[in-house]
């Protein structure tokens, strides 16, 4: 059921301290299309999937390009990699997927914190392309592990800020936000406590956030349900210690899955009928569960499986 | 025959072969020199090369780490043989071990969004890659022999004898194949 395509790695090129830039060719020709804001889930050698934005051309549909940091805390991911992964390889990667498109708007405001600056590139352009007033806030710690920054600096000039936070303070939000015309949107991509501040500051409606690990949050115990499955006809119990992504698996009806930790989108299931609870770190919405972490308020979910 | 090489540390190779093997079987003793060995596993590059001279080694449930870590209490002497399906060639590693929370350490170790409570850190004295004759000579990654699993009875059956008790091997089977669904 996931459709994959299968990449030959390019070339793997150092852009800043620590991290990789990754070019991936279609092994059977041209790649799927996609938009600004996608990700894919790379699958590694060593079992490991990882999601990365997608940072290159849209136009060029013959390529991909990722960027990588190497992870002081790897947990096996960036660190294989750094490591292990040379040009002339060959691996399989999702079609892409968009958890945090560019919507139309009149403004737009982006804020980059470190390697979130991947998916931030293609908006900026795209924002350009379409003449719409676009500002980039670039922060890291120090320059020098800031991929991207000399490119962003001559394509769109004084529209990007760079914040190298070792020398200068962090960018005042509240500032920027002020500066910002009634309808702004805002992009934020960075770590949990840049989209924090950037919660803290602006309106949830003009605010797009995307994470790359799942901010520490408590829910309500795990209750058992029951998942009914329409199209089969199968009714399948989740145990409360079980995650419904494991449950449908184990009951042999297939659920694709990449992170595990609700944060990439490809386990999400449409629901015809009961109330999930929403645990995931994509927006799923009413109508939508992402498996591997969500559950269910009401007794029964029914899903269109 | 090729002599390999022991070395005192974890070189580029070795750390190559653990970033790639999903097994491997760990012995211990306690103070009196009673010995135990047993196996740990999860997806390739479980165990975490610290530095060049430590490794770490995770727990995960069903792993019966209560005797690693009771006999590493007593006796930190620590060994351990590392495979990687479908290679001949094994790899050899000997040091000291003791049981650690360290956060730093335990968060390498996430999978699926929970982590480990403990790992075993295992100093390194010695590593070495061991030739590949016994792996050879046992057929072990020829997928043939895998038809050598088909000669034993169920889990469940054997469980059962051996427990002594009235119980439906069956269920018992069942039971078992319920803990493998949840393996973290
Ligand atoms: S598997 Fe990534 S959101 Fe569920």
């Amino acid at each position: 059921m996931t459709l994959t395509q299968r990449i030959v790695l390019e070339h793997l090129d150092r852009v800043a301290e620590d991290v990789l830039s990754l070019t991936l060719r279609g092994a059977h020709g041209p790649l799927a299309r996609w938009k600004p804001g996608a990700h894919i889930d790379l699958s590694l050698p060593n079992w490991l999937t990882r999601q990365y934005s997608l940072c290159g051309d849209p136009a060029d549909r013959e390529h991909y390009r990722i960027a990588v940091r190497h992870e002081r805390l790897s947990r096996g991911g960036s660190d294989y990699i750094h490591r292990y992964l040379k040009a002339g390889r060959e691996l399989d990667i999702s079609l892409p997927r968009n958890n945090f498109p560019l919507v139309p708007a009149r403004e737009y405001l982006f804020l980059a914190g470190g390697i979130g600056i991947t998916a931030v590139v293609p908006m900026l352009r795209a924002a350009h392309e379409r003449g719409t007033p676009a500002r980039l806030v670039y922060v890291g710690r120090s320059t020098a592990t800031m991929p991207f920054v000399e490119q962003l600096r001559s394509s769109y000039g004084d529209s990007v800020t760079i914040v190298d936070t070792e020398r200068e303070q962090r960018p005042d939000l509240g500032l920027l936000s002020a500066g910002l015309g009634p309808s702004a949107v805002v992009y934020c991509c960075g770590p949990a406590s840049m989209i924090a501040a950037a919660e803290s500051v602006f309106d949830p409606g003009q605010l797009h956030t995307e994470r790359f690990r799942p901010a520490r949050r408590t829910f309500a115990p795990n209750t058992a349900f029951t998942a009914v499955c329409a199209r089969s006809g199968r009714e399948v119990q989740v145990p409360a210690d079980e995650s419904l992504l494991d449950a449908l698996n184990h009951a042999g009806l297939p659920v694709p899955s990449g992170c595990r930790e609700g944060v990439c989108g490809s386990c999400v299931l449409t629901v015809l009928e009961g109330e999930p609870e929403h645990r995931d770190e994509i927006g799923a919405d009413r109508s939508q569960v992402a498996a591997c972490v969500s559950r269910s308020r009401s007794p029964r979910l029914v899903l269109d499986l | 025959m090729v002599a390999n090489k022991i070395i005192d540390h974890v070189d580029e190779y070795v750390r190559l072969f653990i970033a790639h093997a999903p097994f491997l079987a760990m012995a211990t003793a306690d103070a009196h020199g009673r010995a135990d060995c047993s196996p740990r596993g999860d997806y390739p590059g479980f165990v975490k090369v610290l530095d060049e001279y430590t490794l770490a080694i995770p727990d995960r449930p069903g792993n019966k780490i209560a005797d690693s870590f009771r006999n590493l209490a007593e006796n930190d002497g620590v060994g351990l043989l590392f495979l990687i399906p479908g290679l001949r060639e094994t790899l050899r590693v000997n040091g000291r071990g003791y049981a650690t929370d360290e956060p730093e350490v335990l968060a390498r170790m996430q999978t699926e969004a929970s982590e480990p409570e403990l790992a075993i850190v295992v100093e390194v004295a010695e590593a070495y890659f061991h030739c590949g004759r016994a792996l050879v000579r046992s057929r072990l990654w020829d997928p043939a022999s895998q038809a050598l699993a088909q000669e034993l009875p169920p889990a469940g059956e054997i469980a059962a004898a051996q427990l002594k008790v009235d119980i439906n091997p069956e269920l018992l089977g069942q039971s078992l194949e319920e803990a493998y669904r949840k393996l973290y």
